[in-house]
């Protein structure tokens, strides 16, 4: 009788080491699944919603390499203001290769990348080649006052990046023209046809920067 | 006893199946109307009860997505978006002191960059907003709003907005 009592309480230890052990082998499976969901998931929230954008890649390197389905295509003409003020259409940039930078001053990837764009704009434009810088923040359209400090904003921010190529202000207002970027910077490369050759979404290398300028320019691959 | 550890074998059978913490993780992070390619979801609470007319404290529990981060409360630089929360104004129920954690001081992982640009105060993963609730009796339904910028390495998104749902009883 007393062996039997020992046995069904040695069983019922065996029982509940079981369910805890099962139980924590569930709960660590599960939480090891939602991990590698979540990584899965990472990137193509940042890099590939984009409307109207291809496949991004990876941020191992290679971020700014895509296929854009706007590649190929003309690029759409538009007219915005600079910040001093003047009206820019990508009209008066005919028979050049045109780099079109949208970016935004919150945008932290946007402040490695554009002392590189302004080298590379130096550097290249005696081949004829220009950069536009399309600055995404938002703007009190409404509101004289704030536009005007928020214009200012934006010229301080790309000049203590060194810009020294126009940058228009709304970038909203040529968005869809544009695949409605999501994420910043993006940047397109019109060739001297006007045609999109090369795009790039998201941070990448001086040196694709520059393999895309050259496509641009009818020099590179 | 023999009934016992048939209960016994036939739950550990079923913890098998079923995730032990599955009514936490649901109360805590699965019931939000967050979209899934939102950079940052409220995870709970969705109900509180706090005494009536009493100064009670209160925790908002947030996630960022796994690799992005968002600007803290307090970014190092003017020019980028800090993480706020708005609260409708109600007639019964105030929240007041509300304290957001500190950033983590991050640097962008760049090659070629020279020091990697700024270094920038961000929230990555799980963070708390604290704060003081006082509400008259009965049943409040909170809706607050949390604005944040989320970016990960490499590239940003444009500053959003989601929702911060509650139901607060005060009895």
């Amino acid at each position: 009788m007393r062996d039997k009592k020992f046995f069904v309480a040695g069983l019922s230890m065996v029982a509940f080491v079981m369910i805890v052990a099962a139980g924590w082998a569930n709960w660590a499976n599960r939480r090891h699944m939602a991990e590698m969901q979540a990584q899965r998931e990472m990137q193509p929230m940042v890099m590939g919603d984009m409307p109207g954008m291809g496949q991004g890649s990876g941020a191992s390197g290679d971020a700014g390499e895509m296929v854009s389905p706007m590649v190929g295509r003309q690029a759409a003409n538009f007219t915005l203001t600079d910040v001093s003020g003047k009206k820019v259409s990508l009209a008066d940039y005919k028979g050049k290769a045109v780099q079109l930078n949208f970016w935004a001053t919150w945008c932290a990837p946007c402040k490695i990348e554009t002392p590189w764009l302004a080298e590379l704009e130096k550097q290249y434009k005696p081949k004829g080649f220009e950069i536009l810088g399309v600055s995404f923040d938002d703007l009190d359209m409404n509101d004289a006052a704030k536009l005007k400090s928020e214009t200012a904003d934006i010229a301080r921010s790309a000049q203590q990046l060194g810009v020294n190529y126009p940058v228009l202000l709304d970038g909203d207002a040529i968005s869809k023209q544009y695949g409605d970027p999501a994420v910043f910077p993006t940047s397109f490369f019109v060739n001297r046809q006007g045609k999109i050759v090369a795009a790039t979404m998201g941070l990448t290398s001086k040196d694709d920067l520059e393999n895309n300028i050259k496509k641009a320019l009818g020099t590179g691959e | 006893m023999s009934v016992w550890v048939s209960a016994m074998l036939a739950l550990a059978l079923a913890a098998g199946q079923q995730n032990p913490f599955a009514n936490f993780l649901n109360d805590a992070g699965k019931k939000s109307d967050a979209k899934p390619d939102e950079a940052v979801r409220y995870l709970y609470p969705e109900q509180v009860s706090v005494p009536a007319g009493k100064l009670t404290p209160v925790e908002l529990h947030f996630e960022v997505k796994s690799g992005l981060h968002i600007n803290s409360h307090a970014p190092k630089t003017k020019d980028l978006i800090p993480t706020t929360i708005t609260l409708p104004t109600d007639a019964g129920l105030k929240l007041s002191g509300v304290e957001f954690p500190a950033g983590k001081d991050f640097l962008l992982p760049v090659a070629g960059a020279p020091g990697g640009g700024d270094h920038l105060s961000v929230y990555t993963g799980d963070f708390t907003v604290r704060g003081m609730m006082t509400a008259a009796r009965g049943e409040h339904l909170v809706q607050a709003k949390l604005r944040y910028q989320a970016c990960d390495n490499r590239a940003c998104m444009p500053p959003h907005t989601i929702p911060v749902v509650l139901t607060v009883t005060a009895q």
